[in-house]
């Protein structure tokens, strides 16, 4: 081999490896510190995606994953005949529409309205205020709207009453339980969801409202013209987010409330997954009923990211 | 007339006193800048102008209207910030009709108006793209598209070309100046750059610590500034400063320092600050260089470092260990600023200060 030669060599690219691995050891801190969450995600979330399969099984327990026999989508032939399910499907994309149309904008418009108040003190007593419930456990958030609409002692009840209205038992009517429920959850989490978007307001260059009020624009002005548009990227964001988690109705705040009698209205996939699976030891059916609940979100989130990118040029990937 | 009157105005915050006092008139038509170091103040001033900031006590007026109290909407200024404050969300030519837009002009004043500002700044083919797609000279046009197609009474300009790299700042520089002689609109320009205010100023004021500390043409500022300040803020390099003594010499007053001496004007003043300490400042630009230092009148300099720039040269020297900056002619002189042992200087190029109070003496005018 020539001198000539064997510069060209020493010239030529790491191969791949190599430079991953001269990255790994340059940066071990950052990949250490990385771990546990990698860790958990494999244990938790990607472990369990064996178990899937008994959704394509006759699955039973003492057999187990691997030697229940495999009977293709019959789980999701009974599925889509039983009645029970198809309500749950229905309340869930009810109750998830109606979250979205109900309680997506509140945390927006509240962050605009806090970001409109001058007093700092009202400010902070406000927003400690209204984020305060998401630090309280579902059970006694539930153990409140329980009490608050009781039809002796419940304060709703109460001031119903002081109007000549009769007592209404609240959670045992269908018809008042979406309404109920969906205005907890926005109590509960409104607040704290307006946080994102309260930081995003904090990104806003101050210079674009000094220079809109040079231009003239008033308070209302800025705020459609530079502060909605400004955060729209952020609204995006959260709305892809949240269409992916549209048939994850908050479980626990059902189980809390709901009773046979609401059922009608109340029952959802994850109610209705957990009652066949854990309460009635079919762990293959519900495991069908989980694995359709994911597709969907999974075409949802894919549906959301791929519109807004190719209208707003803003999406998660 | 669309002047600007500013009449012993005042800004606090809190306790502290950041703007003292300041008295300007500018006129119509008049291109002034305020120029000075970070934290003097003058960008405080502008917003006061502008109406971002209250005004602590003192009085503003406009176009012969007191607006101490107006918005900022009704003072009829338009401002162009130092980052641009282009709406992301806009293309161009929704940016420059924003103000337009606001005050719910009709769409055939708005069409027309972002037509003739396109032209006017070279923007219309850009006219379509968002600011993330611009160019920052292009992103700088936009800014003052943005403030000239509300057609306003006074031009704030705010540091409109710090983010910019030198070679488009000065690009900018000779559009903003020609823009200004297009339009003939009255314009207060902030900036930390003296090269900036020399070069678009009719006027520039030197702001320090809160207060002017001078008001003039470029011109009369670099040759007669009145006090060290001034002196050492205006011009590049600065001025050299040399701490000296004022006695009689054979053929009249003299500035002594050390072992040297240089010869100063010979005036009724000069005369009668005989013995007091003073301040000599001497311009880069304005000394002889000399390869014999032992000449009658050349003052000797170690010299350390020559900066060839071109056309001219920075030589960087010492004068009793103090470092001392000449500014020379490169074309055909190589050889003599190679072999640079001093400099000589005419008295009537020497600005002479107060070595206590840094303030000029009197009766000192260098003629442009």
């Amino acid at each position: 081999m020539t001198a000539g030669t064997s510069k060209l060599i020493s010239r030529q690219k790491p191969t791949r490896l190599a430079r991953i691995t001269q990255h790994l050891k340059r940066e071990w801190q950052l990949y250490l510190m990385l771990l546990p969450t990698v860790i958990w995600l494999l244990v938790f979330l990607y472990k369990p995606m064996y178990g899937l399969q008994i959704a394509f099984k006759d699955y039973s327990v003492f057999r187990g994953v691997a030697g229940s026999p495999w009977i293709g989508f019959e789980h999701f032939h009974i599925l889509f005949e039983n009645d029970q399910f198809l309500r749950a499907l229905k309340n869930t994309v009810i109750m998830s529409a109606y979250g979205l149309l109900f309680g997506f904008p509140i945390p927006i418009l509240l962050a605009l309205m806090f970001n409109e108040v001058l007093n700092q003190f009202f400010k902070k007593t406000a927003q400690t205020i209204v984020y305060l419930p998401h630090f309280i456990s579902s059970v006694i958030i539930a153990g409140i709207v329980i009490t608050s609409f009781s039809p002796s002692a419940g304060i709703v009840n109460t001031i119903l009453g002081w109007f000549g209205v009769d007592s209404i038992y609240f959670l045992t009517k269908p018809e008042w339980f979406r309404p109920i429920f969906i205005g907890t959850g926005i109590w509960q989490e409104a607040g704290f969801q307006s946080i994102v978007y309260l930081a995003a307001i904090a990104g806003v260059s101050p210079t674009l409202y000094e220079s809109a009020v040079v231009d003239g624009a008033n308070r209302w002005q800025m705020m459609w013209k530079i502060t909605i548009p400004s955060i729209m990227t952020t609204i995006i964001i959260m709305l892809i987010i949240r269409i992916g988690n549209i048939l994850e109705i908050s479980f626990e705040m059902i189980i809390l409330l709901y009773q046979p009698a609401t059922y009608e209205t109340a029952d959802v996939v994850n109610t209705f997954i957990y009652r066949q699976g854990l309460q009635g030891g079919q762990y293959d059916f519900a495991a069908a009923a989980g694995l359709f609940n994911a597709v969907v979100a999974f075409i949802l989130v894919m549906t959301a990211n791929t519109i807004s990118k190719r209208y707003s040029r803003t999406s998660l990937w | 007339m669309s002047g600007v009157s500013l009449q012993g105005l005042v800004k606090t915050y809190g306790d502290i006193q950041v703007v003292h006092g300041i008295d300007l008139e500018v006129q119509e038509k008049e291109f002034v800048v305020l120029v000075g170091p970070s934290g003097c103040g003058k960008s405080t001033t502008l917003r006061m102008i502008a109406g971002l900031e209250e005004i602590s006590d003192g009085d503003l007026s406009i176009d012969g209207r007191f607006v101490n109290n107006v918005a900022p909407k009704d003072r009829d200024v338009a401002m162009v910030f130092q980052n641009y404050a282009l709406y992301p969300h806009l293309n161009v030519a929704e940016n420059i009709a924003f103000g337009l837009r606001i005050r719910r002009e009709s769409k055939a004043v708005i069409d027309a108006s972002i037509k003739e500002v396109g032209e006017i700044l070279g923007l219309t083919p850009y006219l379509g793209r968002r600011p993330a797609d611009l160019s920052g000279g292009q992103r700088q046009r936009v800014a003052m598209g943005r403030a000239i197609v509300r057609r306003p009474k006074v031009f704030l300009f705010d540091e409109p070309l710090s983010n910019l790299d030198a070679k488009l700042r000065t690009q900018m520089r000779a559009e903003i100046k020609r823009l200004h002689n297009r339009l003939g609109v009255t314009s207060i320009y902030v900036t930390h750059d003296q090269v900036e205010a020399m070069t678009l100023a009719d006027r520039i004021v030197v702001m320090h610590d809160g207060r002017i500390e001078q008001t003039g043409t470029p011109m009369e500022l670099f040759l007669n500034p009145v006090n060290t300040f001034v002196a050492g803020f205006l011009g590049s390099p600065p001025m050299n400063m040399i701490n000296a003594r004022i006695e009689s010499g054979d053929n009249g007053p003299i500035a002594r320092f050390g072992e040297l001496s240089l010869a100063l004007v010979d005036t009724p003043t000069m005369r009668d600050a005989i013995g007091t300490d003073i301040t000599l400042g001497i311009r880069p630009e304005f000394v002889t260089v000399s390869t014999q230092a032992d000449t009658h009148g050349t003052i000797p300099v170690d010299v350390e470092l020559i900066e060839t720039l071109g056309s001219e040269a920075l030589i960087h020297a010492t004068l009793q260990g103090e470092p001392f900056i000449i500014r020379a002619g490169t074309v055909g002189q190589m050889d003599v600023l190679n072999g640079i042992s001093g400099f000589s200087v005419e008295p009537n190029l020497i600005r002479v200060f107060d070595a206590k109070t840094g303030m000029a003496l009197p009766d000192q005018v260098m003629k442009q």
